[in-house]
């Protein structure tokens, strides 16, 4: 568990609108846990800030100058190379799981998914950033829930062979949560929790993994392809 | 009137042959006419009728006009001469001049002598022998028979002289003759050439040798056939340019099957006509000349250079092309007719067909353009909407937050906070769908494959999807496949059903993107209410880049929507 003694996460943020951006600061402002050491507003800057300023987490919006594309996702696979050690919270305004997985696409470890309307909740982004600055790993529990949501919609969707309780947690399991916090949000004994996940996963034929980085991918995978299991 | 007169030998076949002569050479000239209105031949033809209807005179017994009738013999056969050696123009050439103006020395020197110093005078034709006695000559200037047998001598040795000369001079022509004039001339030649022959021994073996009735008896009846035939040879010689001039064009017709170059129509008008010297000119309608297919404006036909033109046209008067060819093939009008109407056919026709692919290919690009224009727009608009709109209501939803959290969860104000939040949620949520609908960032940023996928997922239908990565393909067929498919979707999810399942697919194959939407739904039936905007855009954006769709569908049997896109490399 992270102590919350002042300035434990040196964080640079990256947003290029600046509303947005003024939003962020003035959540992480009030958190005597976070030192924002830079804002930049573009790939190149944000890029140039963790150098020179090391940070424990980086928080990035996903379309940035100079392309208006991906740039947050490059930046994220980057810094897996270069400083395996940072954490980052990526920002997005998009629901689709597509830059998820992408961010995913080499571990899920020390890496979130945070969708910007969800900056406001000052629990969503300190959670998010203490996770990804201890080794964890966060998708928005809204990015779970229209998965989850769309997939049951599908007839012979083998999510309709779980009870509702098992959706609940395999959706915690896809948000990257740990089996206590699965526990605690459900109101269950972690005991309870373990139980089903076992179900889940042979029941949806997915490796069961404890790692809760590797099954968050696996989850999500699983979610967001609608391809041949159907038939 | 002959046979009243019962004065030659055999009136009713002197008769018969003056009719039928007289019949014959009228009618040929009157076909000539028809046919070639331009050469005068068909007048000189049936000016000759009219002037052997004449001869029948030399079978009466009005001593006056018997005479007048024998004396036209001598025109009579002036006449036959120069329409042999003008044949087939109607016109005399020098050597032609010559030739007649001898036969008229023949005549002055030989003919009307023999007419004054004879006892008996007749016509000249085998069949108009006089039953004896011929009328006594009142031309008679002195009964001389040594005189009349010296003058009948010239005459009739003249005569030779001149038949053996034109027979000579036809024989040197149709050997020098081109293939196509040759053709021309054959019939006419053949006919003539023994009416000539026959016509020299008859009289030199009556008047000079005296020979004897057995042999000269076969000869007259030769004489009288070939005679008989000579209109018909000018007939003959049309009918035969026609079956020739029509073989020709069925023959030119089926070598242009297909594209055919102004060079490769040349090479066949060449070869039609027999006339490796045959050259096509194009009308250029702007430039307002005639070019060769090189491009050198044609120069105006110089007369005697040995070359013609002759120019063809729509009906309209719009000229298109002209054939520059030999002279010898003016008379061989049908054929050239023929050749300058399959050429124009065959111009004509690539032009109609250049302009339709011209207006295609425009129409296509002016679609194409569209739709570019339209996704660019998209794009546009979604980055806008991103930008703008989308950003200030994030800001807005967390700056909403940050209030709330200030606000105590018990005060008055928070449940209408939460309201708000939650609207603002809504909000957001739209308009991601919305500027999602207008146009997916991720089809520019990854593709095809990438974006449908996400589209898929979004989807308020069960999907089956099968999507194959296909690479990246040009802007415009990305875009189109894209919202092809989405159309589709979005219309089995409106008209399948409640439970309809939708299977998409899209896979690529050698120069091909193809993909299939298909599902279980209800179907409709497509020639009615639905072949509205959905399938008529679908078409209209794969139709843009020259794509095809095909839509398929019956009540109770689903939908099945399958399109290819052709795709280089």
């Amino acid at each position: 568990m992270p102590d919350a003694r002042p300035g434990s996460y040196r964080v640079v943020v990256a947003e290029d609108s600046y509303l947005v951006r003024q939003g962020i600061r003035q959540v992480l402002d009030q958190e005597d846990e976070v030192e924002v050491t830079e804002y930049c507003a573009d790939l190149g800057s944000l890029l140039r800030a963790v150098e020179r300023d090391q940070p424990d987490v980086v928080v990035s919006d996903i379309r940035m100058p100079p392309t208006n594309t991906d740039e947050g996702i490059r930046a994220a696979a980057q810094l897996r190379d270069d400083h395996p050690e940072i954490g980052v919270v990526v920002v997005s305004q998009y629901v689709d799981p597509h830059y998820a997985i992408k961010l995913f696409e080499r571990g899920a470890a020390r890496r979130a998914y945070l969708l910007k309307e969800h900056v406001g909740h000052r629990n969503h982004l300190m959670g998010a950033i203490r996770e990804v600055g201890t080794g964890g790993s966060v998708v928005d529990a809204k990015v779970v829930e229209v998965l989850v949501e769309a997939r049951t919609r599908a007839r012979n969707s083998p999510l309709t062979h779980l009870t509702p309780r098992e959706r609940e947690v395999l959706a915690g399991v896809a948000e990257g949560k740990s089996n206590a916090a699965i526990a605690s949000t459900l109101f269950l004994t972690k005991r309870a929790v373990e139980k089903n996940i076992n179900s889940i996963f042979s029941k949806l034929d997915l490796p069961d993994d404890t790692e809760v980085s590797r099954r968050v991918v696996a989850s999500l995978l699983f979610l967001a392809e609608q391809t041949a299991a159907v038939d | 009137v002959v046979v009243a007169a019962n004065r030659v030998a055999d009136p009713e076949g002197f008769a018969l042959l003056l009719v039928v002569n007289v019949l014959g050479f009228v009618l040929a000239g009157l076909m000539w006419r028809r046919s070639r209105p331009r050469s005068p031949f068909g007048t000189l033809l049936v000016g000759f009728g009219f002037l052997l209807g004449f001869a029948c005179l030399a079978g009466v017994s009005q001593p006056v006009l018997f005479d007048l009738g024998v004396l036209l013999d001598a025109p009579t056969v002036l006449f036959a001469w120069w329409l042999i050696l003008s044949f087939p123009s109607g016109r005399l050439d020098r050597v032609g001049r010559g030739l007649l103006l001898i036969g008229a020395g023949v005549v002055l020197l030989g003919f009307i002598p023999k007419l004054l110093v004879s006892p008996s005078i007749r016509g000249s034709t085998p069949l108009a022998e006089c039953t004896l006695p011929c009328p006594a000559n009142r031309l008679l200037i002195s009964d001389n028979p040594d005189l009349a047998a010296f003058f009948r001598g010239v005459e009739a040795y003249g005569r030779f002289t001149v038949v053996a000369l034109i027979l000579a001079t036809l024989a040197l022509r149709f050997l020098r003759a081109s293939r196509p004039r040759r053709r021309v001339l054959s019939p006419v030649y053949l006919v003539w050439m023994i009416w000539l022959l026959a016509f020299g021994a008859y009289g030199l073996a009556v008047q000079v040798l005296h020979a004897s009735t057995d042999f000269t008896h076969p000869l007259g009846l030769a004489l009288t056939g070939a005679r008989v035939l000579l209109p018909f040879a000018f007939v003959a010689a049309i009918v035969l340019a026609r079956a020739y001039a029509g073989a020709a064009l069925e023959s030119m017709v089926r070598d242009l099957t297909g594209r055919t170059s102004a060079a490769g129509l040349e090479r066949i008008v060449r070869s039609v006509l027999d006339d490796r010297s045959a050259q096509l000119a194009f009308w250029l309608p702007r430039a307002h000349v005639f070019a060769d297919r090189h491009g050198r404006a044609l120069a105006p036909a110089a007369p005697d250079s040995g070359s013609s033109q002759r120019i063809f046209g729509r009906a309209d008067g719009a000229p298109v092309v002209a054939i520059v060819h030999d002279s010898a093939l003016d008379e061989d009008y049908e054929l050239v007719e023929a050749v300058g109407a399959a050429s124009m056919l065959a111009l004509e026709n690539e032009r109609l067909q250049q302009d339709l692919r011209r207006a295609v290919e425009d129409l296509q690009a002016s679609r194409k353009r569209l739709v570019t224009v339209g996704a660019l727009e998209r794009r546009k608009i979604e980055r806008d909407l991103h930008d703008s709109s989308q950003q200030q209501l994030v800001a807005i939803r967390i700056q909403l937050e940050l209030v709330r959290e200030q606000t105590g969860p018990d005060s008055a104000i928070a449940s209408q906070l939460a309201e708000i939040a939650e609207e603002l949620d809504r909000a957001l949520d739209e308009l991601r769908a919305v500027s999602q609908g207008i146009f997916p960032p991720l089809l520019e940023e990854e593709g095809l494959a990438s974006a449908l996928r996400q589209a898929m997922r979004r989807a308020a239908v069960a999907v089956k999807a099968d999507i194959q990565e296909v690479g990246r393909l040009p802007e415009e067929v990305e875009t189109a496949i894209y919202f092809c498919c989405l159309e589709a979707l979005q219309n089995s999810a409106k008209h399948g059903g409640e439970d309809v399942v939708v299977s998409i697919r899209l896979w690529k194959e050698p120069h091909l993107v193809r993909f299939a939407i298909v599902d279980d739904g209800v179907g409709f039936v497509l020639s009615r209410n639905h072949n509205g905007t959905g399938l008529t855009n679908m078409s209209d954006r794969l139709g843009a880049i020259g794509g095809t769709i095909s839509i398929r569908s019956a009540p109770g049997r689903g939908t099945y929507i399958d399109g290819a896109v052709k795709v280089t490399s």
